[in-house]
């Protein structure tokens, strides 16, 4: 009874929070929304029992993906009414493509209810099962080659990144910091040792 | 060497263990805060506060409007106008000294010929209103009034000094 | 102490007991959190004031105590001046968005031996999921403030918890390897023994890389370019005053009690006393064995050591510049968390050092 409410309340909080995502009008009140959405839906799946996931959800997405995103909205300060101007010309298409997700929606709605065994509902566990432990073994067991061929992919993407980004601009000056900070007294300073003068 | 070494000390962090040594000595190191409002701290005879006028033993003021304090003034903060006064003698119809604009410099004491304006070591003293700041030459001499013992016995302390 | 509030409220329908149990673990545990805050700023004045030969406020009660009693009603009575211009909702919103993870964050926090308000598997993992959401906090107050030294303030901050979040993960990975579960009272429960079983030994790099990061995350000297206060006013929050003003200090010396807490919980052993290793078994039988036992008594005494960590280098260093707090960030503390998983590792496959496998 108790998860069923929470679970309207959330599904309401999260349809709400999507709707708002593509009828703000603000590009940062949009991608506002767009965290309140991750956050209710890491919230239903916690309710699903899938803590780990729900926990990555958020420090993933809500936790960095989204924060990039708000820096660069509001650095670019993108103009709403110009980003608005091509929307009838792309209606069209996008209302295929919603037509499309709608059928799908249908379609997996008519696939419950015919009996399939994929749609069977979840199992339950008992109560000292660990979810993070489970997914830990089945990446590191089963697809532990998939999961380095990803990570070794994610770490060739990085390097890619920062060879694009790194170039050494021509006329540009900046300080290197690793050379200041390695300076020790010695390289500026020289001590030197003299008698005092004396008027003899 | 000296490279192993520079490494050594960077990734112990031992400047950093340098700094936090001293502030560590000094957070048990006697306090020197003087309670102010409970305890004062001791002031020179030389102390210049708030401004005030004298005047000789027989009354008469010792203020006669030779506009040296107001010439000499490098804030410009002293405003005087001058007269005859009903026994001949030139005195001042008007002393202001703006204590907004005064710099607490003391030239003017310095400058005085008869140790008229002098600075006083008062210095608590404030203004609730505008126009406060302007001390004319009524308040002058009531302070100096007031003061005289403090003020005399100041000079007489520095006058060795002089 | 559960099953007797459970019992205690047990007149009430099921979901509401569920509730109210829970609230009534939380309430207690907020309050005094807030007040340990009250007493954090005054203790850092003190510090910091002893550290520079003064002796810091001392006028309000006895010994200025009730010093931050008044810092609270000043603030309380003051107006919240919301700028023309401001997104005022945001505006708003966003000292909630960073008191809500600071405080959320000690559930997960074994306070002590058997018991946190929520015993999860995923703790560590909800950390820095909490720990990676206080940026919206900072980032939105920057930018509804509508003021180009909030924004500039926002910006440098949001960075830096960016690049010092990645740091204090890998952190929590060695303690993670080390502990060998997510679950901080399982993690503490590996390091009894006494000292030299905690997990600040073995871990000594990862726990210098932890604290420091965290200074860094809760935007503290010689963190503080967020504030900057000679730069850029104060940072992500000049618009603020009153209340909302408030509850960004709040949050910021909750970020700091937890923090502490955390270092203390990860590599000190949290609630296990120094006493506890085989040196003291000469106490076992004297009046003082009680100092053997774990309690949450040890685990505040390590917070609150490492929380005059925190004002005794705030006292000590001064402001880093930005460009180097970022060096510092992925140049150094990513490197060297990364050389000390991989050595744990080696340790952890060759059987050495203390953890359990």
């Amino acid at each position: 009874m108790l998860t069923l409410a929470i679970f309207g309340m959330l599904a309401a909080v999260l349809v709400t929070a999507a709707t708002g995502v593509i009828v703000s009008r603000n590009p940062v009140h949009a991608a506002m929304w767009l965290v309140l959405t991750f956050a209710t839906s890491a919230v239903l799946w916690l309710l699903l029992e899938a803590e780990f996931l729900a926990i990555i959800l958020v420090l993933v997405y809500v936790g960095a993906v989204m924060v990039l995103f708000l820096f660069v909205v509001m650095m670019l300060d993108v103009n709403a009414t110009v980003a608005r101007e091509g929307f009838t010309r792309y209606a069209a298409l996008g209302s295929v493509i919603a037509a499309i997700v709608v059928g799908e929606l249908l379609a997996l709605l008519w696939l419950r209810s015919s009996g399939l065994p994929i749609t069977r509902p979840l199992a339950g566990m008992p109560d000292g099962h660990s979810n993070t432990r489970e997914i830990g073994l089945e990446l590191f067991g089963g697809h532990v080659f998939e999961f380095e061929l990803a990570a070794f992919l994610l770490l060739l993407a990085i390097v890619a990144a920062i060879m694009l980004t790194h170039r050494q601009r021509p006329g540009l000056k900046y300080q290197d910091v690793s050379a200041q900070v390695k300076v020790r007294r010695e390289d500026r300073v020289r001590l030197v040792k003299m008698a005092a003068e004396r008027d003899e | 060497m000296s490279r192993i070494s520079s490494a050594i000390k960077t990734f112990s962090l031992w400047d950093l263990l340098i700094g936090l040594r001293v502030t560590l000595r000094n957070f048990f190191v006697k306090k020197v805060t003087v309670q102010y409002p409970e305890e004062k701290t001791p002031q020179s005879p030389r102390f210049r506060g708030l401004h005030a006028l004298r005047r000789y033993h027989n009354g008469e003021e010792r203020c006669i409007a030779c506009k040296l304090c107001q010439t000499v003034c490098p804030a410009a903060a002293i405003t005087i106008e001058s007269d005859v006064a009903d026994n001949g003698t030139r005195r001042t119809t008007r002393y202001d000294i703006d204590l907004f604009k005064c710099i607490y410099c003391g030239f003017c004491e310095e400058a005085c010929p008869t140790d008229a304006v002098v600075l006083t070591r008062i210095y608590e003293y404030h203004m609730e209103e505008p126009g406060q700041n302007i001390m004319n030459k009524d308040k002058l001499l009531a302070l100096g009034d007031k003061y005289e013992g403090m003020i005399a016995s100041d000079r007489t302390t520095d006058a060795p000094y002089r | 102490m559960i099953a007797w509030l459970n019992e205690f409220l047990g007149f009430l329908p099921d979901p509401l007991r569920i509730i109210a149990v829970i609230t009534a673990q939380i309430v207690p545990l907020v309050i005094v959190l807030i007040l340990c805050v009250a007493f954090l700023t005054y203790f850092e004045r003190k510090v910091i004031g002893y550290m520079q030969n003064r002796i810091g406020p001392n006028r309000v009660g006895p010994r200025g105590w009730f010093q931050p009693f008044a810092d609270v009603i000043k603030l309380l009575v003051k107006e919240v001046v919301v700028p023309s211009k401001a997104n005022r909702f945001l505006f708003l919103v966003a000292p909630l968005l960073s008191i809500v993870p600071a405080l959320a964050t000690w559930a997960v926090m074994p306070l002590f031996p058997g018991y946190a308000i929520a015993n999860i598997d995923a703790a560590l993992l909800y950390i820095l999921a909490l720990t990676a959401l206080s940026i919206y906090g900072v980032i939105l107050a920057g930018w509804a403030s509508n003021s180009k030294y909030a924004f500039l303030g926002a910006m440098r901050s949001t960075a830096q918890m960016l690049a010092y979040e990645i740091a204090m993960g890998f952190a929590l990975v060695g303690v993670l390897m080390a502990g060998g579960s997510l679950n901080l009272g399982v993690i503490t429960e590996a390091q009894s023994g006494g000292i030299l079983s905690w997990f600040w030994l073995p871990l000594f790099p990862l726990f210098i890389v932890y604290f420091i990061s965290g200074v860094a995350e809760t935007n503290r000297a010689p963190f503080d370019v967020a504030e900057g206060e000679s730069e850029i006013v104060a940072g992500f929050h000049v618009e603020y005053s009153g209340v909302a003003f408030a509850i960004f200090f709040l949050a910021e010396y909750a970020n700091m009690i937890l923090i502490a807490g955390l270092t203390a919980v990860m590599f000190f052993g949290g609630w296990h006393s120094f006493f506890a290793g085989s040196w003291f078994a000469f106490l076992d039988g004297t009046p003082l064995a009680f100092l053997r036992e774990p309690s949450l008594a040890w685990l505040c005494v390590k917070i609150a050591f490492f929380l005059f960590c925190f004002l005794w280098s705030r006292a000590t260093f001064p402001r880093y510049r930005y460009d180097q707090i970022m060096r510092l960030g992925w140049k150094v503390f990513i490197p060297v968390t990364l050389v000390w998983i991989m050595v744990e590792g080696v340790m952890l496959v060759a059987g050495v050092g203390p953890w359990r496998t």
